[in-house]
């Protein structure tokens, strides 16, 4: 496609250019965190018990979001947890569109036995909701972020295996990879460079999507203690942490839930706008 | 052509292709079909779509894996080759596709495409790929400052061209052209059967040309192979087809086609029906439900390619009287109309 | 005279506005059918045959298409300025259209007999059963057995399926047919069949008709007159006979030796030198000059207008209306 297209596209595109700049916000937040805050986010400060949000009356320096029920900086707490929660969602959308793609790619090309047994497996990931694997996972492993990752990668691979099998399957029709195979191409040359560049649009988009599913997904768990464990902060035992006090004390649960809601809403615009963006068919 | 002495470059033996259709049985897409294919000439071969005519072509570029049959380029076993052996045989016989948008890697530039014969055939150093590739544009014509574009970006015409630029570039002796102008405007069409053509004389091309329109089949080819349902009806010099064909088939087929010419309006015989389903098809000749001609026979017996004369070889039980039937059938078939 | 004409295009213009950019589909197109009169608009892709006839019938995409300029009479009043009301009624009744793919034009998930017979309850008072008996008059009509109309199209070939797209056009006795590239996807002896079929219907229901194609045989085929558009205008228009026998046009020249022939000797074909005139790059003046071997200074810049060569037949080109 052209890039003058492209570009004018992603200047028409609200969703793409909120999901954007809202994403690359947040990314450069959490990056340049540890020059922001200005309090430790760990260390328990009892006489800074359940202070209310100061926003930014004293600027950076003042509780910008109260303290919470340990006398903790909330805002530090959110930035540090953001650094946690990015980290996480790319290591697992990273890792699981890996390994998706390449059993997708290898699914849909070679078909026949393969893809049966991929798909099955497929199939049964899909039947085990995910929640319920992941308690068994941390039951078992005990709960901390590298088996988080673990539980959440094994979940979320399926999806990039269906969409890069049936984009494969599509592409692998096509003449220009029979032409390929006339000229004696091996399989491994038509796959990965004739058949994968044709597919790489679609994964771009789903993996922006899976980003806020991610994020969302990892909240949940850590809010029931199944994901990262405190002290180290997360958004999900964040919200967990401020339940009791929803009613006297609504900032410990607010801030964390809207900067979740934020973040999930920015990558999932992205996704959308990616999807108007890169569509060749519209006009 | 008449004056050297000819020898086949490819020989087509017995082939098949079924494909198994789940709950309705074997799909006879290749019916036991047999031709050679002479050193220099253009072998066209002709049909309506589902005749079987581009499965022909894919099976023996082997695209797909054939059922039962034998094919041999040179005398060279080509179906039994190993791997190694394959990769040779790449490097003689190649294919131009039908559809110039679907046939051209849309994320690869033009440059990139035309390389790519050069990369995975391993046969000039990295170095001279370039010069090469310079070399084949100046052949078919393509200006230098395409090779940078992407497919998209050029039109139905000159992306034809590409393709067969590729399709040129191991120099190969034998390339199956399957339907490459059937997707093109009728003005783009004549530059690309003419570009062909100089080909061939140029380099001492064999064609086996795949198509639907039997005016194209005509200007390009030395003989005409018909086929209907997976089989061949009728094969013959060019000349002898048009003026002298003896199947029913193509008979009609040749009456069915429109004319420019407003004078020459002669009456035309209308097939009925459609063409009858490949799948299990019925013993007997696969013609019988639609022919004008068909008597009691036909429907129990398979009638086989038989000469009638001098390289002219029909599969009809009554070629003899074919043409005679035919003038009476244009008026009853016209009358019921 | 004045009397007998039935539709009218007048200088019509029509834009597409894309990301590409703008795009000229129709530059000045201008076209008369009469009553009762079988008129072929013949062009290659991107000449702006298929963009005409669905401006006929105001059915350009929207927001993308619109008309600029110019005017379509139809029975002497303008189809732009009609009320939907009044289009609705014109579009089925009195103008239909037959499209290329016979498979995306009959919805799939209807019979062909719900899909006919709906047409027919739109436009005509009557009932159910009036309507089924009607439809299944149609369908024999066309050569289909009435017993089919409760399959659906999917139980149908291509060949069948364009029987039902006219059968379905010619359902309301329609003034003006169109027929865009009805049997381009279609076998040569399944088209035969068509083309007969609609020869049949043609001298039996009397329409008018409209055949645009990029196929020189079947106009020849199946009409009385022949008008060629190139760039989004009509260069050449005349009776069959004397545009495809003496052309006319460097450009019909061209394409008439672009085709190889089903008989006599085989010569080298004639293909037109660079590439046809799209709706995004139209050369200024005549649009095919670029192309032309008689091209003059003139032909560069002027719009050649068209011009009488002889009865019936009009030509727009500079050297071909001087020559004459």
């Amino acid at each position: 496609m052209d890039k003058k297209i492209l570009f004018s596209r992603m200047l028409k595109s609200k969703f793409f250019m909120v999901g954007a700049v809202l994403v690359l916000l947040i990314v450069l937040l959490s990056v340049f965190s540890p020059f922001i805050v200005q309090f430790d986010p760990v260390t328990n400060s009892l006489k800074d018990r359940l202070i209310s949000p100061e926003y930014f009356a004293s600027g950076l320096s003042g509780h910008v979001f109260g303290t919470d029920d340990l006398g903790r900086d909330i805002f530090s707490r959110l930035l540090l947890g953001s650094r946690y929660s990015l980290f996480i969602a790319a290591a697992v959308v990273l890792v699981a569109a890996f390994i998706g793609t390449i059993l997708g790619a290898v699914s849909g090309y070679f078909g026949g036995v393969t893809d049966m047994i991929i798909m099955r497996l497929c199939d049964i990931m899909m039947a085990i909701p995910n929640l319920v694997l992941a308690i068994a996972v941390m039951a078992i492993l005990g709960p901390n972020i590298f088996n988080l990752i673990i539980v959440l990668i094994v979940t979320s691979w399926v999806q990039y295996c269906k969409v890069t099998r049936n984009n494969v399957m599509v592409v692998k029709n096509a003449e220009f990879v029979k032409a390929s195979q006339v000229l004696g191409a091996k399989k491994t040359h038509i796959m990965f460079r004739q058949i994968f560049p044709n597919v790489t649009t679609q994964l771009i988009i789903l993996i922006s999507q899976q980003f806020g599913w991610t994020i969302l997904t990892e909240a949940s768990l850590s809010f029931l203690s199944l994901g990262v464990q405190p002290p180290t902060p997360s958004w999900g035992n964040m919200i967990a942490d401020g339940r009791n006090y929803l009613i006297t004390n609504p900032w410990m649960v607010f801030a964390p839930g809207i900067a979740l809601m934020i973040t999930v809403l920015a990558f999932n615009f992205l996704g959308d706008g990616l999807r108007d963006v890169l569509d060749p068919k519209k006009i | 052509m008449e004056n050297t002495i000819q020898q086949p470059l490819i020989q087509v033996q017995g082939l098949k292709e079924y494909f198994k259709i789940p709950g309705k049985g074997m799909l006879h897409a290749v019916d036991d079909v047999s031709f050679d294919v002479y050193e220099g000439e253009t072998l066209g071969l002709v049909g309506e779509s589902g005749c079987g005519k581009s499965t022909v072509g894919n099976v023996i570029m082997r695209l797909l894996q054939q059922t039962e049959g034998k094919l041999f380029l040179q005398g060279e076993d080509v179906f039994s080759a190993d791997k190694e052996q394959q990769k040779e045989f790449c490097k003689k016989m190649q294919i131009i596709f039908q559809d110039p948008y679907s046939s051209l890697n849309p994320r690869k530039t033009i440059r990139s495409i035309l390389s790519e014969a050069y990369i995975v055939q391993k046969i000039c150093p990295k170095n001279e790929i370039e010069k090469r590739i310079q070399k084949l544009c100046e052949t078919v014509g393509i200006a230098k400052e395409l090779l940078d574009y992407y497919p998209h970006e050029l039109d139905g015409g000159t992306r034809q061209v590409v393709g067969i630029a590729r399709s040129l570039s191991l120099n190969p002796k034998f390339i199956v052209c399957d339907e490459p102008v059937s997707s093109l405007d009728v003005s783009v069409q004549a530059k690309i059967i003419n570009l062909l053509m100089d080909l061939q004389k140029k380099f001492d091309l064999t064609f086996l040309f795949i198509s639907h329109d039997l005016s194209v089949v005509r200007h390009i080819s030395n003989r005409i192979a018909v086929m209907y349902l997976g089989q061949i009806v009728e094969i013959a010099e060019t000349d002898m087809i048009f003026e002298n064909c003896h199947h029913p088939y193509t008979i009609a087929l040749l009456s069915a086609i429109p004319k420019v010419d407003v004078n020459d309006k002669t009456e035309r015989i209308i097939l009925e029906g459609d063409v009858p389903s490949p799948i299990n098809p019925k013993p007997g000749c696969r013609f019988a439900q639609r022919c004008w001609m068909a008597r009691e026979d036909c429907k129990t017996q398979d009638p086989t390619l038989q000469e009638i004369a001098p390289g002219h070889k029909v599969a009809c039980h009554y070629a003899a009287v074919s043409r005679k039937e035919a003038k009476t059938a244009k008026t009853t078939i016209l009358s019921s109309l | 005279m004045e009397n007998n004409v039935l539709l009218e295009i007048k200088d019509l213009q029509v834009q597409y506005v894309t990301e590409r950019g703008t795009g000229n589909a129709l530059n000045g197109l201008t076209l008369t059918i009469h009553k009762g009169e079988s008129l072929g608009l013949v062009g290659e892709t991107g000449a702006g045959k298929t963009t005409a006839a669905l401006s006929v019938l105001n059915l350009l995409p929207k927001p993308a298409g619109r008309i600029i300029g110019g005017e379509i009479l139809y029975n002497g009043k303008s189809v732009q300025k009609m009320s939907n009301k009044e289009l609705m009624d014109i579009r089925g009744k009195k103008i239909s259209m037959i499209f290329q793919n016979p498979l995306t034009s009959l919805n799939p998930v209807f019979t062909i007999g719900e899909q006919i017979s709906m047409v027919i309850r739109k436009h005509e008072k009557c009932t159910h059963r009036q309507a089924d008996e009607k439809t299944k008059q149609l369908l024999e009509e066309v050569g289909i057995p009435g017993s089919r109309l409760h399959d659906y199209p999917s139980q149908f070939s291509g060949g069948m399926r364009q029987r039902v797209g006219i059968a379905a056009g010619i359902a309301l006795n329609p003034e003006l047919l169109i027929a865009d590239e009805p049997t381009t996807a279609l076998d040569v002896t399944i088209q035969a069949q068509i083309l007969e079929l609609m020869k049949k219907l043609k001298t039996q229901y009397d329409t008018s008709l409209l055949m645009i194609t990029h196929n020189l045989g079947i106009i020849s085929e199946l009409c009385e007159n022949v008008a060629v558009i190139y760039g989004g205008r009509i260069i050449e228009h005349g009776p069959v006979k004397d545009v495809f026998g003496t052309p006319l046009h460097p450009y019909t020249a061209g394409l008439l030796g672009a085709i190889p022939s089903l008989e006599g000797k085989k010569e080298r074909l004639h293909a037109i030198p660079g590439k046809i005139a799209g709706a995004t790059n139209l050369p200024a003046g005549c649009a095919f000059h670029p192309r032309c071997e008689m091209c003059i200074e003139k032909c560069k810049s002027q719009v050649p207008p068209m011009a009488t060569v002889r009865p019936g037949h009009n030509v727009a080109c500079f050297v071909k209306a001087e020559g004459k």
